[in-house]
């Protein structure tokens, strides 16, 4: 029987001085790294994280033992490891947690994996709105170097390696894994075709492995307790636990870790303190802005794992959890979506440097109640036209939630045909001119709406 | 000509060991010269294609590439405010921007006609539990509006010897963050003329002058 879960990433985040290395000494740090770098068997540590069912934290959720055992061998050119700390999916706030409260954690599963995947040379790669947690992982890395756990033959045991802190500069697509080592080579944050995987040819055209920060903080407790303790939590297929960041309208939004598998109906109501006074659920936005909406009655169904969520025709993604209230505007929250990948597609494929652009002003024009009969199918023949088509995955990420709008909320589109009407209501509405406009609004019926930022105006 | 300081030509050279190749620092060495000079403009991005052995073209299409380096056109003071849904939720970015725009005079996109201020909306800023985020430069807030964000606004106003009324309700001036290596008169935004400009001379000097006499484009100066 499982014991009972405490939080095991986020432990210490609320502890003073959590992000210095005396702190982290003082609760036993290292010493897992000291113990297995220059003894244990690489192999049977790629072992270790495969049999503990790790997934990828950063969004696509892929087996990370898995991964790490596709590099490719006998090359004799070197081998990569580079963390994805650039945390830009909307919705999604954990990774910046660590790498500001606790980055001893990161760097000693940065140490454990890179001696595990025999590599001497790891990037951290973190967006460049992360101050704070530049700041401190710059720190945290000097601590380390100065003490010989990270440089020439650390912890004396003949292994060398280079750890380097570095920042983006405000895009998305850098999240992407190929697009991060595009730009860590010092280019255009582009994505590169798959295949060949990163795996095999990567960074430099060397083997290399791109994990998530949450994902690399999670080997260092795998390392510590075991393959075993890690699967006695979540499910079958999604074992373990995982931070999770709750936003929106709920009355105590945050980062919370939990077990996977929970009810997300339930981590609402007990981590969230459920939603707000006087609202109703709307749909919730399960994994980041990219995964598809999901209905109140599909919240009923879902579970806090992969399999849950992907049977649901959404995904778990980043783990960004957004609660809309029966308040929000859905045509404003479809606009700002789609401005949003407009403005961040990269621009190397048709579909997506086009689509996101098409998108975005269709979703605007029914925002407007411009759009014509005609639009509704549109906006559905446009979104399936971009999905698989494309070098990386944000044009299917532009096109998924946009179709889940159309599938699960299609009427709010068609009420916005040619309905100036309804759109002028709303705008009386949000106005808020005199208290006889707003009682002439009660009088008429009006929603409660909340418009979002909707502007087409690119900044 | 402009150089980096010992200082900073030290960091550089410290890093190099860090990186396989010179291109592979040109992130990091552009954050070196936006922090030198607080900004990159032309002349910075020449001295990052210099340390990192690349053209100076690839340095511009990296420039305006990201979005987050600090160019010469935004405000001293630059307002970055988060405009991604969950901030936008409820009004929080709405907020946020109107009472920039009532201290300020500032809509998305614009900056004050002495160049102290600008004010931008930006992508998710990875805080999204605390609306509206806002970002000032390097500097982050989260649930910044009400009282908090006025007040933050009046210190800054007093700390550059300004009044509220200098700005309050004049109307701010388009920024231009793309056009970088061609002469002002190039700036097209809001020229009524830009069908008709005679483009000038190729000769014409940068904005910024260059001692080595190579432009952006790697072509000698006439
Ligand atoms: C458009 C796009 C944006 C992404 N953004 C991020 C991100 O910000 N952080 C991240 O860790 N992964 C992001 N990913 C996922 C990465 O491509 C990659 O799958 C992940 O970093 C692999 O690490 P993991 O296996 O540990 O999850 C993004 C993917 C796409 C397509
Ligand atoms: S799908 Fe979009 S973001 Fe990805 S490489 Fe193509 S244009 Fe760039
Ligand atoms: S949406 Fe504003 S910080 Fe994420």
């Amino acid at each position: 029987m499982a014991e009972a879960f405490k939080p095991v990433i986020l432990r210490h985040i609320n502890e003073p001085g959590s992000h210095t290395l005396d702190h982290y000494l003082a609760r036993g740090g290292y010493e897992t790294a000291r113990s297995l770098v220059g003894t244990a068997d690489p192999a049977s540590l790629i072992k270790i994280v495969t049999d503990s069912g790790l997934r990828g934290r950063g969004g696509a959720g892929f087996p990370t033992g898995k991964k790490w055992s596709f590099l490719a061998k006998g090359t004799g050119k070197p081998i990569y490891l580079a963390v994805n700390a650039d945390e830009s999916e909307p919705g999604t706030f954990k990774d910046r947690h660590i790498l500001e409260k606790d980055p001893h954690q990161l760097l000693e599963g940065v140490i454990l994996t890179c001696w595990a995947i025999q590599s001497r040379h790891a990037f951290i790669y973190l967006r460049g709105e992360f101050i704070l947690g530049y700041e401190r992982m710059g720190a945290a890395l000097a601590e380390a170097k100065a003490k010989g756990f990270i440089g020439k033959n650390i912890f004396g045991k003949g292994f060398d390696l280079k750890v380097v802190v570095m920042r983006g500069a405000g895009a998305y697509i850098c999240g992407e894994e190929t697009g991060m080592l595009s730009s860590i080579e010092g280019g255009r944050g582009y994505p590169k075709i798959k295949p060949p995987f990163p795996a095999v040819s990567g960074l430099f055209q060397c083997p290399t492995i791109v994990n998530n920060v949450e994902t690399i903080a999670a080997v260092t407790h795998i390392y510590k307790h075991g393959a075993a303790w890690h699967k006695q939590w979540g499910t079958e297929k999604s074992p373990g636990f995982k931070l999770f960041c709750l936003s929106g309208a709920v009355k105590n939004p945050g980062v919370y870790e939990v077990p996977l598998g929970m009810p997300m109906k339930e981590f609402i109501e007990v981590y969230g303190g459920g939603l707000v006074e006087g609202r109703s659920l709307k749909a919730v936005i399960p994994g980041g802005l990219s995964a598809p909406l999901l209905t109140p009655e599909m919240v009923e169904k879902c579970t806090l794992d992969y399999e849950s969520l992907a049977a649901l025709g959404s995904m778990l993604g980043s783990g960004g959890i957004t609660v809309l209230h029966d308040g929000v505007d859905l045509m404003s929250a479809v606009t700002n979506t789609m401005r949003f990948y407009h403005h961040e597609s990269c621009g190397q494929c048709t579909p997506c440097r086009e689509g996101t652009g098409w998108l975005e002003k269709l979703a605007h024009k029914f925002h407007a109640g411009h759009a014509h009969a005609g639009d509704v199918d549109l906006v559905g023949e446009v979104a399936q036209n971009m999905r698989g088509r494309t070098i990386c995955v944000l044009a299917d990420a532009a096109a998924m939630p946009m179709q889940s709008y159309l599938e699960h909320f299609r009427g709010e589109f068609e009420k916005r045909v040619h309905e100036p009407a309804y759109v002028e209501r709303q705008r009386t509405a949000r106005d808020e001119i005199t208290p006889e406009a707003k009682r002439e609004t009660v009088a008429h019926g009006a929603p409660n709406v909340t418009d979002v930022g909707m502007g087409t105006d690119r900044v | 000509m402009k150089t980096l300081s010992p200082e900073r030509l030290r960091r550089f050279h410290d890093m190099v060991d860090d990186y396989p190749n010179k291109r592979s620092m040109l992130m990091m060495t552009l954050r070196l010269v936006e922090e030198e000079f607080g900004c990159i403009d032309d002349a910075g991005m020449e001295i990052a294609a210099e340390l990192c052995g690349v053209a100076p073209s690839h340095v511009q299409g990296m420039v305006t590439f990201y979005t987050h380096f600090k160019r010469p056109d935004h405000g001293r003071h630059r307002f970055m405010v988060c405009a991604t849904l969950m901030c936008a939720l409820d009004g929080n970015t709405d907020q946020a921007l109107k009472q920039i725009k009532d201290k300020l005079g500032l809509s998305p996109g614009e900056k004050t006609k002495d160049g102290l201020f600008s004010c931008e909306k930006v992508e998710c800023l990875a805080d999204c539990d605390r609306p509206p985020v806002v970002q000032k430069d390097f500097e982050h807030f989260c649930a910044m509006k009400g009282k908090v964000l006025d007040e933050y606004i009046d210190g800054l106003l007093k700390k550059e010897g300004k009044t509220p009324e200098a700005y309050r309700a004049v109307p701010g001036a388009p920024m231009d963050l793309r056009v970088s290596v061609l002469p002002s008169h190039y700036n097209f935004v809001g020229d009524a003329s830009r069908t008709t400009a005679v483009p000038p001379p190729l000769h014409t000097p940068l904005s910024a002058p260059v001692a080595d006499g190579v432009n952006m484009n790697g072509a000698k100066h006439g």
